[in-house]
């Protein structure tokens, strides 16, 4: 059986609901990991959010993006993220303060900030806006390895200095070498 | 109706306000580091969306989008990497200890 | 010859000066041998100088001559130029026959003294500041001699440095005087911007030029007239600058009779009567110059009257006579007032020269109250005084009676019968109380200290002779120089050179004395004063008949019985009229409170704003280094508040 075009009650699209629904998801779970007491929990929160994104692209005709938001950051970045809270844990645990004396000199700029932003774009005219389109995969790829194809190299030469960066920086320090016996 | 340009712009712009106030008030360095994948998110959530709504942009709003996340991810590792040995050094997480740069 | 004898005129005195000054420790009681014969000899040079040019020999003009360029500057050019005239030969005469007559008196009278090599040394520089002074033919040379003449008199009244009265009162006396010089170097420099020059023979011609060509206002004539006057304010110590002169007697009683009685004090008076053309275009600054004068007199005058110290009574006396030399220079009298100046240089000189003699006998023993009945023991010194007593009091026919009726009857001429009356009544206090000094000090009971009295002894030949010689010229100088009335050899000398000044104030020719006339009752009242003054000061205060042999007695009782008649008037004679309390009120007083009050907006205001600025830039420094705390999320958040700044800045301003 087929979907009927339109919710039955409302009269929205599928696509304004579902746009609803993981719009709310996204800044909930967002607000979670910025609020949360415990890293973990925010650490957790944060994938939820990466999820709700994907989800987004999705929405937005763009599967690549999405499924790269998957594999990326979901499975690289947060777990990357939870093992260095492992790491680096107190024993204060969630007893600490949580948030500065400048917290709220902070969430006046964010909100001030967010709401600046989300007002001029909706004031302003978009002239170039057309209809609707989806990407298509092969194109993106035409586009990587033909147009952009020194981006897409260098980023990868970014990702290696990236690693080797960041194996040498968390090495554990030995000290000096000791002399053979 | 929501299929709009501007609600997803408003949306990320709602997101990067959040990663923003996550960045400036919490105390633990690595909740810091995840706000600021939560602002990089929320760019790369209107790039896509620019893509989507106007022509002009499709492809190359999804290869930027693409490089952002690499990007974002080499630095999350560095990043990482930092705070880890600053923790070695100095037993805390805690960006609120870090002020050997100060008077 | 007459440029090198004038030259002579200076180089000797500041030669003698140096010499001492370099080996006179040396010469122990030998000081003088240099510096004496050196003004002896200056004498000389100058007596041939005064011939020369009183008999006509430097013709009309009188000596000029310039030696060379002293202040090249530009369009400001000084030469240092010599004169000699008629003026300048009459002065020429009081100034170094009276300072040899001095500087031999002081071979005696500094005999016993450990610093006489530098009180030789000071009175040759004195002698040749006030030749300079008299010799000098621009302003600018003048008001150099003038302070060199001001600083000799410091250096000479502060002799006794030890003595903390005596360096307060060369103090006084060099600052009171650089009052007056403020307002003389204004004039100068008036008198320089009007005509561009400042030599004498120039200004004398071109300013009287300009005058009439009506290129300066009659207004700008007396201000420049009345500036050049409180120079001689200063200098002759009149009202209200005279404060300086009485303190000055702590110098040595030589010092006394040669600065502050004939030479220094007449400074002012020259000065006046050199300028005489440019007074006598202003006669509303004569007439101020009149009245200060006159003022001065009879000021002076009353506070001679109780005054106990002998040498003060004497100097009040200079004042009174000095005053009376400006009244007649203010009616346009010249010739009176510099005859005057040359009778008083005599007789003061000696009168002072004497008292020193007097104190010298009674052991440094100033108080008159603590002398009487010396006439026994010091003869010559009593001969002496007593003619000098009656020069003074113009008793004819020594020489002050004709200066002295010179000047009142100059006064009446030109119809200032204010001044005249003034004038008179002073000629009357001068008479009492010179004949009370004589009689204090030499007639009547001794009250001399009985340990002192056996040691009364007349004084050394070094001190009596200049009083002889100074005696002579007291006596005989009137009579040679002013007879016949009106046209003596004085008025034959000196008449051309205040001709110019005659004829810009309309003064008609004197007329021919008349003996029977008014100028035959003015005579006699001047005369009639006099003796009265002498009589009742005979009366009160003892007197000896020197042909009759017989004694007055003083009366002491009557004298007390006067004094409390007027008790307010005996107080404010004997307190100076509070003069130098005002003073002391005025500028010590209020003057060290405003100088306070000023130190206090220096301290606060002043340096309080400066360092204030030093510490808002250190607090504001101290304050702006809390931003930098070291922790990355507060400089993020600084970024975050400026981003949203101009955000909103773009939006609101720019994009709309």
């Amino acid at each position: 059986m087929t979907l009927p075009t339109t919710i039955p009650l409302l009269g929205w699209s599928w696509n304004d609901l579902l746009f609803l629904v993981l719009g709310s998801v996204l800044i909930g779970t967002a607000l979670m990991v910025v609020l949360g007491r415990n890293i973990i929990r925010s650490g957790l929160w944060l994938i939820f959010c990466f999820a709700t994104l994907a989800g987004l692209y999705a929405l937005l005709g763009n599967p690549l993006v999405a499924a790269a938001q998957v594999l990326v950051y979901m499975g690289a970045i947060a777990v990357l993220i939870l093992f260095a809270i492992m790491l680096t844990q107190t024993k204060g645990g969630p007893a600490a303060l949580v948030f500065h004396h400048q917290a709220w000199a902070a969430a006046i700029a964010a909100v001030v900030l967010g709401g600046l932003l989300a007002i001029v774009v909706s004031v302003s005219g978009w002239p170039l806006v057309g209809p609707f389109m989806a990407t298509s995969t092969n194109l993106v790829a035409e586009l990587i390895f033909g147009d952009y194809l020194l981006a897409f190299e260098i980023v990868g030469v970014l990702l290696l200095a990236a690693v080797i960066g960041g194996v040498y920086l968390a090495k554990r320090d030995d000290g000096p070498p000791e002399p053979e016996a | 109706m929501s299929q709009t340009l501007e609600a997803y712009l408003a949306l990320s712009a709602i997101l990067f306000a959040v990663g923003t106030f996550g960045f400036l008030a919490r105390r633990n360095a690595i909740a810091m580091l995840m706000s600021i994948e939560l602002m990089l998110n929320a760019v790369n959530l209107s790039i896509v969306a620019f893509g989507a709504f106007i022509p002009s942009l499709n492809g190359d709003a999804a290869v930027i989008a693409l490089m952002v996340m690499a990007v974002a991810a080499a630095e999350a590792t560095v990043g990482l990497a930092i705070v880890i040995a600053i923790y070695r050094n100095r037993r805390t997480p805690l960006v609120d200890e870090y002020h050997q740069m100060s008077e | 010859m007459g440029e090198t004898l004038v030259t002579l005129l200076l180089v000797l005195p500041i030669a003698g000066f140096a010499l001492t000054a370099l080996v006179g420790r040396r010469l122990g009681t030998r000081a003088w041998v240099i510096a004496v014969p050196i003004v002896v000899v200056t004498w000389l040079a100058a007596m041939v100088v005064v011939y020369t040019s009183l008999s006509g020999g430097f013709g009309e003009e009188g000596l000029h001559f310039t030696h060379y360029e002293w202040i090249p500057a530009g369009d400001f050019r000084v030469p240092f130029s010599l004169a000699v005239d008629n003026l300048t030969a009459v002065l020429l005469i009081v100034v170094t026959t009276v300072g040899m007559l001095v500087h031999v008196y002081s071979i005696g009278y500094m005999a016993h003294d450990a610093g006489r090599w530098r009180f030789f040394a000071y009175l040759n520089l004195f002698m040749f500041s006030m030749l300079l002074l008299v010799l000098a033919a621009n302003f600018l040379l003048l008001f150099a001699a003038w302070e060199l003449v001001g600083l000799s008199s410091y250096l000479l009244i502060g002799f006794w440095y030890p003595r903390q009265s005596a360096t307060i009162a060369a103090k006084k006396a060099f600052l009171v005087n650089r009052v007056g010089d403020v307002g003389m170097a204004l004039g100068i420099m008036a008198v320089w911007t009007t005509v561009g020059t400042l030599q004498f023979d120039e200004v004398f011609t071109l300013l009287p030029e300009h005058f009439h060509a009506g290129e300066i206002a009659p207004w700008m004539m007396a201000g420049i007239a009345l500036l050049l006057f409180c120079g001689a304010v200063g200098k002759s110590a009149q009202f209200p600058l005279h404060v300086w002169l009485p303190d000055a007697m702590e110098g040595p009683t030589p010092v006394s009779a040669l600065i502050h009685a004939a030479t220094m004090v007449n400074a002012g008076v020259y000065f006046v009567a050199r300028a005489n053309p440019i007074f006598s275009l202003a006669p509303e600054a004569m007439f101020v110059v009149a009245v200060i004068g006159i003022f001065t007199a009879i000021l002076a005058a009353s506070i001679a009257l109780t005054q106990k110290d002998i040498k003060r009574v004497l100097a009040y006396s200079t004042l009174s006579q000095l005053g009376y030399m400006f009244a007649a220079l203010g009616v346009g009298a010249y010739v009176a007032a510099i005859f005057h100046l040359m009778t008083h240089g005599f007789f003061k000189g000696l009168l002072f020269l004497g008292s020193g003699s007097v104190i010298h006998a009674v052991h440094e023993e100033q108080d008159m109250d603590k002398m009487g009945g010396l006439w026994r023991k010091i003869p010559i010194t009593h001969a002496t005084m007593l003619i000098g007593a009656l020069a003074i009091a113009g008793i004819p026919p020594l020489s002050g009676f004709f200066s002295k009726d010179e000047v009142l009857g100059g006064i009446f001429e030109q119809g200032f019968y204010v001044i005249w009356i003034i004038g008179a009544f002073v000629a009357f206090l001068t008479a009492f109380y010179m004949f009370r000094l004589m009689g204090k000090t030499f007639y009547g009971p001794s009250h001399v200290d009985p340990a002192v009295e056996p040691k009364v002894h007349e004084s050394s030949r070094w001190m009596t002779i200049p009083l002889i010689l100074l005696a002579i010229p007291s006596i005989f100088l009137g009579m040679t120089l002013g007879l016949p009335f009106g046209s003596g050899l004085i008025d034959t000398w000196l008449e051309p050179i205040f001709e110019q000044a005659q004829e810009n104030l309309g003064m008609a020719a004197p007329g021919a004395f008349e003996f029977l006339g008014i100028d035959g009752v003015l005579i006699l009242a001047s005369v009639a004063l006099a003796a009265i003054g002498v009589a009742v000061a005979m009366r009160l205060f003892g007197f000896h008949w020197p042909l009759r042999r017989t004694d007055t007695a003083p009366q002491p009782e009557r004298v007390a019985a006067l004094t409390q008649r007027a008790p307010a008037l005996y107080r404010a004679s004997f307190n100076k009229w509070w003069f130098d309390d005002l003073n002391h009120v005025l500028f010590v007083v209020v003057g060290g409170r405003i100088a306070n009050g000023l130190w206090w907006f220096d301290r606060a205001i002043v340096d309080g704003t400066v360092n204030g600025v030093g510490d808002v830039v250190q607090g504001a420094g101290r304050d702006l280094r809390k931003i930098q705390t070291g922790r990355v999320q507060n400089y993020a958040l600084g970024i975050a508040f400026a981003l949203i700044i101009v955000a909103v800045y773009f939006v609101l301003v720019v994009a709309s």
